[in-house]
């Protein structure tokens, strides 16, 4: 039971963000790297312990994650939006179970590329805060094409990882109405908050009020670095539900 | 060699990989045509091979099929898809995203084809999905419109919705009858096809399935998402009208069997088809935007689709949906050709529809005209009872389906007299030119729909008339198609013919509340506008 109420919080079954959001010495990028950070070392203790959890805590990160949904809903900055992710992702992470660990790493690798996009904002733009930063697809095509990306795969489309690992568990398993709750609430969770950022950021009139800047080139190697990773970890979750 | 063809899928991502890497502006419609191209002649091989040996094409570990259905429905989304391509390449020079366009036409259209081709339920599922995202960045490719935008997420919302309960009905699937694989599957339903099934759960597939086909085919209650989506550009309203609307049908005629099993999900189809084809068939003729009208006429049409589907007339749906896509995609194509000439003659451009219907000639008596009118009405009817009764009896097992296919014709025609306003004088021509449109449209089905029908589905088709327990019978096919008629006619008359009353003359509270019902779209966005302020 303490290995499972262990896992439950590490994966940001808890959201323990309140608490760390009451720290004004945290900022929000710290937050988010520690708590990917733990959702990471919670793949890894999965790895050597059994990864099976009560319906209790299925139940509890679940009221978690609707939390986070909230939380996610009233903000406009890339680092609280990717840690509040985290914690909307858990109950996944929790109901897989061995499944959970693929779909959790791919959570992993499309919020670190948001993680970047965040950092590319936070440097040209003064901070990670993409509100009124809108219509990016014209004026900075490369970084909207990669934001495009990490939201498409955030809001569970295929042919990205997250969402293939998704299907695996749901077409592979037996599921329960829990699961049914569960799977519902969350398929639509992710999708109306990626929807939400994509809406004030890819789309709109280019804002004349700001100077936008465009990817240097070692970004763009950096992002394309990300995506093979994705298109790796999509070519795997392709063979897990297909073969 | 012939495996080959399982790439076609494949090619528009490897077209859009290539897109991304051209430079210069003038090159990406021409990669672009010419790699599409040679996608069509693959396509038209693959129906020539399937053809000439009778056997489907099976491969990727019996993944994908290129069988009698994507021998049909693959070469049209192909030819399709070209035209469109070709049209865009001027269209949309100046818009900004020029590459960005082509890139996501080909991914749209590489998720049609995976769709198609499918033999796999997690396959199609993933095809069914991509469609959902291709489409929604498409919509949204005027990306400084806020409306546009907005409307978008309307597809959106109403796709993610579908695509969820796809999913569980898939889900539904693999645990009741174990496999994922849609040839193993249709074997399996048709050999249980034999016995009555009385296992609910089978019920709740089929009507997941249906919900699903529904939402993505823009039926009530989940048409919403198609006819405000008009701020797209004009090749992805002929994408989406053409093609993406229609994947309803083509999932139903993949899970033919499965419904075989489930009459009173057909059953359910049918009145859904029904109610939708009548609502949204009328209120086109009131909405005063032409392309949302356009819109509506194509609700109107996936309506009838569904309803052909519901009487187990599966391949008159597929027939259906290639007439519908090739007459509404030439029509949104056509307008920008007709801007082009308006804009240099000062006054309508001169087309042969247009001197045949628009000039207002108001010499004879519209008594006379009305007369007219009941005659030419008749004379349809006429003939397809003749047709019925020289033909052999097979042709009765499809009665309801041509009643069906009547009531689309009709629809079309009062798209076609909306647009362009009865000539009095002329009204004559453009009655002959209504019939004769329906004789070639009733003789077309009736020669060539039935081979299609022997071709998709061989003997299995009367199975599917069978299994629908709510037949149509021949007098009431008839009775309907009369009363469709006079009330369609009449609506149209009192439309263009009536004289505008005087001033004071108010019209009926009745006819005035009814109008106003239409007018507001069925009050539909009024209530979908009180629930957002609700949940504020």
């Amino acid at each position: 039971m303490i290995t499972d109420i262990a896992l439950l919080i590490l994966a940001g079954g808890l959201p323990y963000y309140t608490l760390l959001e009451k720290n004004t010495r945290l900022s929000s990028k710290n937050i988010f790297l520690l708590s990917a950070f733990l959702l990471l070392c919670a793949v890894v203790l999965s790895l050597s312990i059994p990864n099976e959890h009560p319906v209790s805590l299925i139940v509890v990160s679940l009221l978690s994650a609707i939390f986070s949904i909230y939380k996610a809903t009233k903000t406009t900055n890339f680092y609280k939006l990717g840690y509040y992710l985290i914690f909307v992702n858990a109950p996944f992470f929790i109901l897989f179970e061995d499944r959970g660990i693929l779909y959790s790493v791919s959570l992993l690798v499309s919020l670190s590329g948001l993680y970047l996009i965040a950092k590319f904002y936070e440097k040209n733009y003064g901070s990670a805060n993409y509100s009124n930063i809108t219509g990016i697809t014209l004026v900075a095509p490369h970084l909207g094409t990669y934001l495009s990306f990490y939201l498409i795969a955030l809001a569970l489309y295929p042919p990205f990882p997250n969402s293939l690992f998704f299907l695996n568990y749901i077409f592979k398993s037996d599921p329960d109405l829990l699961s049914y709750i569960v799977v519902t609430t969350l398929f639509f969770g992710n999708f109306f908050l990626a929807m939400r950022v994509m809406r004030k950021t890819l789309f709109g009139r280019p804002n004349p009020n700001i100077h936008y800047v465009r990817m240097s080139l070692k970004d763009k190697v950096i992002h394309l670095f990300i995506l093979i990773l994705l298109l790796i970890l999509s070519i795997f979750g392709l063979k897990e539900i297909l073969l | 060699m012939e495996k080959i063809i399982l790439l076609i899928p494949s090619i528009p991502i490897f077209i859009a990989l290539i897109l991304f890497f051209v430079t210069k502006k003038e090159l990406i419609p021409k990669v672009s045509i010419m790699l599409s191209s040679m996608l069509a002649l693959l396509a038209l091989y693959g129906t020539y091979y399937v053809i000439s040996n009778g056997t489907p094409i099976i491969g990727f570990d019996g993944l994908l099929i290129y069988n009698q259905l994507s021998a049909i429905l693959v070469p049209y989304v192909a030819i399709l898809g070209l035209v469109i391509r070709k049209y865009a390449t001027k269209y949309m020079w100046d818009e900004a995203g020029y590459r960005r366009f082509f890139i996501l036409l080909n991914f749209i259209f590489s998720s049609i084809y995976l769709l198609v081709m499918s033999n796999n339920l997690i396959v199609l599922a993933l095809a069914w999905q991509l469609l959902s995202i291709s489409l929604y960045l498409l919509v949204s490719f005027n990306v400084g419109s806020n409306t546009a935008v907005r409307h978008a997420r309307w597809i959106m919302i109403i796709h993610k919705g579908a695509d969820l309960v796809f999913i569980l009905a898939i889900v539904l699937t693999y645990q009741t009858f174990g496999s994922f694989d849609l040839a193993i599957l249709s074997e399996k339903w048709l050999a249980m096809s034999h016995n009555a099934v009385n296992n609910p759960i089978v019920f709740v597939i089929g009507l997941l399935f249906l919900i699903a086909a529904m939402m993505k085919s823009a039926i009530m209650p989940f048409h919403i998402w198609l006819p405000y989506t008009s701020e797209a550009p004009t090749p992805v309203s002929a994408v989406m009208h053409a093609g993406v609307v229609n994947v309803g049908g083509i999932l139903l005629n993949k899970l033919a069997y499965l419904l075989l099993l489930t009459p009173a999900v057909l059953n359910i189809a049918f009145i859904v088809g029904l109610l939708t084809a009548i609502f949204a068939s009328i209120i086109m003729l009131t909405v005063s935007d032409i392309k949302r009208s356009l819109g509506y006429s194509t609700v109107g049409q996936m309506g009838y689709m569904i309803m052909e589907v519901g009487l187990g007339a599966f391949s008159l749906a597929i027939y259906h949906l290639i007439v519908h896509g090739i007459f509404k995609a030439t029509l949104f194509l056509e307008s920008g050709g007709l801007i082009r000439l308006a804009r240099h003659e000062p006054n309508l451009p001169k087309r042969l529809s247009y001197e045949l219907f628009w000039e207002e000639k108001i010499k004879s008596k519209s008594k006379k005209i009305f007369n007219y009118l009941a005659f030419f009405t008749i004379l349809p009817v006429v003939v397809f009872v003749g047709v019925k009764m020289v033909l052999s009896e097979e042709f009765f097992q499809f009665n309801a389906s041509i009643v069906i296919l009547a009531f689309a014709w009709l629809t079309g025609t009062q798209l076609f007299l909306s647009f362009f306003k009865v000539s009095k004088s002329e009204s004559f021509k453009m009655i002959l030119a209504l019939v004769s449109s329906f004789i070639i449209i009733l003789f077309t089905y009736e020669f060539i729909g039935l081979e299609l029908e022997h071709f998709i589905y061989g003997d299995d088709a009367l199975l599917f008339y069978k299994a629908a327990t709510l037949n149509v019978t021949m007098l009431m096919a008839l009775v309907m198609l009369a009363a469709i008629m006079i009330v369609g006619w009449l609506f149209m008359y009192k439309q263009h013919f009536v004289d505008v009353p005087e001033a004071g003359n108010k019209p009926a509270k009745f006819k005035w509340l009814f109008y106003k019902f239409l007018a507001k779209e069925g009050y539909y966005f009024s209530l979908l506008k009180i629930f957002k302020k609700d949940n504020a």
